[in-house]
């Protein structure tokens, strides 16, 4: 048995373990880094299962292009000629901005800069994105504003010095588990817990206060709780004196939040709402934790404003066992975002509307790039559907099954000229591609990826991809060349002497630093030792901004025709859209099947029992699953996971998007469910 | 050191059977005749399953639902479930499974030998419980008074019915049917309720009587109650089959455990004495 | 037999073992991990925390392949692999080894698991082999060599003629070394206790439901704790269909899951996490001791390692004999 140490391919909590690989070179099992930071020689389920996906037969093991209508094998040599050549013919028919480029939170850092670079300087376009545009595009424009940075402040070993843990829209032990573990650790060393979210999660059985306020009603919750803190006099009146501006627009904002006014709109009781206010102002160091509770809405960005809100105002930031903390999603998120797969930024969120840092950029790549900056990847698809966006590629993401309101992802994708996916299973988008480049996964290659802790750790190879299949950065360079770019990137190690040089916030990292345990970024220069925590002498952008927001409905709300809320999010055993959980047999066994969440009350009065097959439809489509009786979900509301193509959530979503974050509405719309 | 050749077998090695015949039973249920391809008996005890294997979709277990004095194949009631029983109900004459086994411990014929037996099925009890009630139809002098016992939701989910009716007309049981809820336009002659409502009013010189209850769990409680008034209380006097979801069928991957017995191999015939104070059982 | 080694020596009869075997060491890795991993793959360490990694998993891997289906139905084996040599297993590790053995050689006896068994050579290491070279008591079984570290020297008791066979030609050992090695042995305290008195409150009933609430609320269900028990032995099993026919594996399966006694018509008989928490414990500690007559759990710490929120064994049943005795 052989043991490659790397970083754990799903969540973006950065776990590392060994993949175990036996006297073939075949994987066979997983073991948990006994010593890494993260982990400590634990895992969660998936992570302990990561190894059962990589040598499934449905890998993709040869180049594919469509040829009448069916995909046909081909080679590589081919399949990106044929990329490269209607890339550019549809660039030049229809201009540079008629393509789109999505990037993947699943490849490493190298591999997003090599992409964001190949849209960029290749084929001249500012439009790539990528999946971060429907998890925490809400908290990076939102933070940014505020802090100056749009990342998690503080680190995971702060969870072992705090005295409190206010938990908002984020179901931690299903999709950060080991994060998860580290809150339920605290509180049992006496760290108090309040938990808010509508669903009765497994943190709400350990938590002093579990607030069960309405989806969408978080501005109303926080900004009520704010109020209640100056009511009270407890705001940290210090801190906002040195750090801190803006307060008095704060407090105008705020004065109509009143505990029986928020009560009125979350449906939490006015008391509940003082006592928690209170016990969060009480403590000297209280971490925030948020996820796609807090982002995924129409007013994901007003939501993170009012979390870095009652962190400033509590004095909460830039030390130990503190902060303001987004939990990203998948292992390389952030890493994703750091590089700049994103339609207005370079990598170290570098603006590509500055002309000093294009220019920086024009010269390191040796072309001239363009200025203003791209779509986002909903608004791509939105550009796709009514024809102005013609040739999209695609690395490692399933829009299809992953973005709102499936019919209009469809139709958008359908009507695309030209579709290249670049991935490692056939997956529901790839089916829609004219080209198919099979790519190694995250045990077949190197590179490095960033967790939520802003940790740049190593991915190693530990096996030979499949077939034909390469990594993605080899790909990427292929085309690059194909580009008239210099690529002759002997690893992924040299793209990221590439990255360190461009990019400040990664200045000091490199290949050999990232032994055994990574480093956290801002790492400015070689011998930085990395910032775990944020902000501690001053904000990123100099003063903490106080930003005031006000209570708007979510765009869709349960009506007499849909009379349900709908929520949607992950189950704890499946990843996304299943392609790599759903052929993982402990994992596949666990949930086999769509389902759909409802409360026990509300399936009495359908007529719904227990595993019954169900209909449940909105305004943009309808789906049919089993039903799942369960108090987890209040009445009122239904809750399905997004991972089953065969009872996709996203049929159901609404594409209504926050403004400025582009982030769709996930988390609610109106829904009517019936027995069939 | 031994050297295995390819062709060596293994525990889990799946022998290749074809499927004879394929009768429809009720809507989700079918019955399947098999032959082992070598032409050999699967010399299996009335009681034991096989584990049906399906190559892409592991195997499960099935009970046998024929006898062994019926020579030349064996049977399979099947309803239609889980992703492999979906896959064989799909499967036509001819066509080819594997299997593992007989595996468990069957029915205790020796203690039943000579004895007053009371035959209660609810469901898809009467597929393994079959075996049993053919073996006895072959053997008759063997056994004293055989009653037959069956419960099922309603008349189209009896399985067996043509058995049903055999065994009522042939002379050779006595049987009873319910169903928990009759359509009015159906002309099944039995009667309706819970199947315990079959045991109330039974005169039985319960100190010979062996009782043996095959159904869904929760069935068995309610059944035993109603024997125990009948004055079933001793020790080998009722014969429990607990299904479990057994995956090897020889013990080894505990997907079947009761406390610390295996049920694929310590049963799945049980004596109630043997379970009934173990937690999960029944 | 009783020889004495120096740590060339030791090399020496690595190497030797290695031609014939694939012997896996004990290995220090990248973030300070310890496993059993190919010799020569890694740095050899001889002293050091348990190993991260169940030793028993070399004879019942995370996943393995029983059997190919060809596309005419006709089964295959998998070919013989070589065979294995095990060397750095300390007590608990052959207690489970012995445990395990027990488990799939019992008939019908698992001809997949006996078959790589039967032809591996296993060496413990033990006294001043833990933690900055603490002690580690011997194991006196299940292995063909037992070796212990002692003033830098390693004490060689071949147990097995195949063990015996490979320390032939070295030098001779004292006798009194081993004699102070099983009196300090014996000096040892062993958790088992603590296990027994947990044994003996669940299987008198004296601990309530509510206690296997309280612990399923914070189990976060990763299975750590079967999937890095050295005695745990149950599995699932996984068909994988391509071009060439059907492989069909064995994987590791975890009994905290809720679909792994569920049926396929949606029954359970483990249907709630409290049933589920309940069996871990009651199962190595009162089933196991009611089939096989001795304790499932060998003490080995690991499920308290790799569980993310501190309920292992040894945590519960300390939990369960402070509250319930």
């Amino acid at each position: 048995m052989n043991a490659t140490l790397t970083t754990c391919p799903y969540c973006g909590t950065g776990c590392n373990f060994y993949l175990l690989t036996n006297a073939h070179g075949k994987l066979r099992g997983i073991e948990p880094a006994g010593h890494h930071p993260t982990s400590r020689g634990q895992l969660c389920i998936k992570g302990w299962n990561a190894h059962a996906f990589v040598d499934h037969p449905e890998r993709l093991t040869a180049p594919q292009i469509r040829t009448n209508g069916a995909l046909q094998t081909s080679d590589w040599a081919t399949a990106l000629d044929l990329v490269h050549s209607r890339l550019t013919s549809l660039a030049e028919q229809h201009g540079q901005d008629s393509l789109m480029f999505l990037s993947s939170a699943k490849v490493s850092n190298e591999e997003n800069y090599l992409l964001m670079k190949l849209a960029r300087a290749g084929y001249r376009t500012n439009n790539i994105d990528h999946c971060a545009r429907l998890c925490h595009s809400s908290t990076v424009t939102g933070l940014v504003e505020t802090l100056g940075s749009g990342a998690m402040t503080n680190s995971l070993s702060c969870f072992d010095e705090t005295e409190l843990i206010f938990v908002i829209g984020s179901n931690t032990t299903e999709q950060h588990p080991l994060i998860g573990s580290r809150i339920l650790q605290a509180v049992r060393r006496g760290a108090k817990l309040i938990v808010a979210d509508s669903r009765k999660i497994r943190l709400a059985k350990h938590a002093d206060q579990h607030l069960r306020h309405q989806n969408g009603s978080d501005v109303a919750l926080l900004n009520g709780m704010m109020q209640q803190i100056l009511q009270d006099g407890l705001e940290a009146s210090d801190f906002i004196n040195d750090r801190c501006e803006n307060l008095a627009a704060l407090k105008t904002s705020l004065a109509a939040y009143s505990p029986e006014y928020v009560a009125k709109i979350t449906g939490i009781l006015p008391e509940q709402l003082v006592t928690a206010a209170r016990l969060f102002a009480s403590v000297n160091k209280a971490m925030i934790i948020y996820a796609m509770g807090i982002t995924q809405h129409s007013h994901g960005v007003d939501n993170v404003r009012a979390v870095s809100n009652l962190a400033l105002l509590t004095g909460n930031l830039g030390r130990p066992g503190t902060g303001v903390n987004p939990l990203r999603g998948q292992n390389n998120v952030q890493g994703a975002c750091d590089m700049g797969a994103l339609p207005n930024v370079y990598s170290g969120y570098q603006k590509v509307s500055d002309p000093e840092t294009r220019e920086k950029f024009s010269t390191a790549w040796g072309v001239r790039l363009p200025e203003t900056p791209g779509l986002m990847s909903t608004h791509a698809i939105e550009a796709a559907a009514a024809g102005r966006v013609r040739g999209m590629l695609i690395l490692g993401e399933n829009p299809l099954l992953s973005d709102a309101n499936q019919a209009l992802v469809e139709k958008a994708l359908r009507n695309l000229e030209f579709l290249a996916v670049i991935d490692i299973f056939p997956t529901e988008t790839a089916q829609l591609a004219d080209v198919i480049l099979p790519a190694a996964c995250y045990a077949e290659r190197d590179g490095s990826y960033t967790s939520t802790e802003r940790r740049v750790q190593r991915g190693r190879k530990a096996v030979d991809p499949p077939g034909l299949a390469l990594p993605d950065w080899q790909i990427i360079c292929q085309l690059l060349r194909r580009c008239g770019l210099q690529a002759d990137y002997a690893a992924p190690s040299e793209v990221m002497k590439e990255i360190a040089a461009l990019t400040p916030i990664y200045g000091g990292i490199a290949y050999p630093r990232l032994e055994p345990n990574g480093l956290q970024w801002p790492c400015p220069s070689s011998d930085h030792p990395g910032t775990p925590i944020l902000h501690s002498a001053g904000c990123t952008r100099g003063k903490g901004l106080f930003s005031p927001v006000a209570y708007r409905p979510a765009k869709e709300l349960p009506d007499a025709a849909y009379p349900l809320f709908l929520n949607t999010g992950r189950s704890y055993f499946h990843w996304h859209t299943g392609s790599m959980t759903r052929r993982s047999h402990l994992l596949d066994r666990e949930e086999r099947a769509a389902f759909v969440e409802i409360n026990p009350e509300d399936a009495q009065k359908l007529g719904i029992i227990e595993r019954q097959l169900v209909r449940i439809s909105s305004r943009r489509g309808a789906i049919r699953c089993r039903a799942q009786l369960t108090d987890k979900v209040p009445p009122g509301q239904v809750f399905i996971p997004f991972h089953f193509a065969e009872g996709a959530a996203n049929a159901l979503t609404n594409n209504a998007l926050d403004p400025e974050a582009g982030i769709p509405e996930f988390k609610v719309c109106a829904v009517r469910v019936e027995p069939c | 050191m031994s050297q295995p050749s390819q062709t060596e077998t293994s525990i889990y090695s799946p022998r290749p059977c074809r499927l004879l015949s394929v009768n429809k039973l009720t809507p989700q249920d079918k019955l399947f005749r098999l032959q082992l391809r070598d032409g050999s008996e699967l010399q299996h005890q009335p009681g034991q399953f096989i584990q049906l294997s399906i190559p892409g979709l592991t195997d499960a277990p099935l009970s046998v639902a024929s006898s062994p004095t019926r020579n030349g194949y064996f049977e399979l009631g099947v309803r239609k479930a889980g992703i492999l029983t979906s896959a064989l109900h799909r499967l036509q004459p001819g066509e080819q499974v594997g299997i593992r086994g007989p595996f468990g411990r069957p029915f205790q014929l020796d203690d039943l030998r000579g004895k007053q037996l009371l035959l209660i099925a609810g469901g898809c009890g009467l597929a393994p419980l079959r075996s049993l009630i053919q073996y006895c139809q072959d053997r008759r002098d063997e056994f004293a008074t055989v009653q037959i016992f069956y419960g099922a939701r309603s008349p189209q989910d009896m399985l067996f019915q043509q058995d049903l009716s055999a065994w009522q007309t042939g002379g050779s049981f006595n049987c009873r049917y319910t169903v928990d809820k009759k359509p009015v336009d159906s002309c099944f002659d039995g009667e309706t309720g819970l199947i315990t409502n079959l045991l109330n009013d039974l005169q039985i010189d319960a100190a010979n009587s062996c009782a043996v209850i095959v159904g869904p769990p929760t069935m068995y409680r309610p059944v035993i109650s109603a024997l125990r008034r009948l004055g079933l209380n001793s020790e080998k006097q009722i014969m429990v089959s607990l299904e479990r979801q057994m995956r090897c069928g020889v013990g080894k991957c505990g997907h079947c455990t009761i406390e610390h017995l295996y049920c694929c191999q310590d049963g799945p015939i049980f004596w109630l004495e043997e379970v009934e104070h173990l937690r999960g059982a029944l | 037999m009783l020889k004495q080694l120096n740590y060339d020596n030791l090399l020496q009869l690595l190497e030797t073992i290695s031609t014939d075997y694939a012997l896996q060491v004990p290995t220090l890795l990248a973030d300070g991990t310890r496993l059993l991993a190919n010799y020569g793959s890694g740095e050899l360490s001889l002293t050091g925390p348990p190993l991260q990694r169940k030793p028993t998993s070399a004879f019942f891997p995370q996943t393995e392949l029983l059997l190919t289906i060809d596309v005419e139905g006709q089964v295959h084996l998998p070919q013989p692999e070589k065979p294995v040599a095990l060397f750095g297993l300390d007590r608990t590790d052959l207690a489970a080894l012995t445990f395990l053995d027990r488990f799939f050689c019992a008939p019908p006896a698992d001809d997949i698991y006996q078959r790589k068994r039967d032809r591996a050579l296993i060496i413990s290491l033990t006294g001043s082999a833990g933690p900055e070279r603490s002690f580690l008591p011997l194991t006196e079984d299940n292995c063909d060599i037992e070796m212990s570290a002692v003033n830098g020297q390693y004490l060689a008791l071949g147990h097995s003629e195949l063990g015996q066979g490979f320390l032939d030609g070295f030098a001779d050992g004292d006798p009194q070394q081993l004699e102070d090695l099983r009196r300090e042995s014996a000096q040892q305290v062993s958790p088992a206790e603590l296990l027994q008195q947990a044994s003996r409150l669940l299987s008198e009933e004296r601990v309530p439901d509510r206690f296997w609430k309280e612990i399923a609320d914070k189990c976060i269900l990763c299975s750590g704790c079967n999937l890095a028990c050295p005695t745990c032995s149950c599995f699932g099993v996984q068909d994988r269909q391509s071009g060439h026919g059907t492989e069909r594996s064995r994987v590791w399966d975890s009994c905290q899951l809720d679909a792994f006694m569920r049926e396929a018509s949606g029954h359970n008989p483990l249907g709630s996490e409290q049933l589920r928490t309940r069996r871990r414990i009651h199962h190595k500690l009162v089933a196991d001791v009611e089939r096989w007559g001795e304790l499932g759990c060998v003490a080995c710490g690991r499920c308290d390692r790799a569980c993310p929120v501190g309920i292992g064994m040894l945590a519960v049943a300390e939990e369960i004999v402070r509250r319930f005795n």
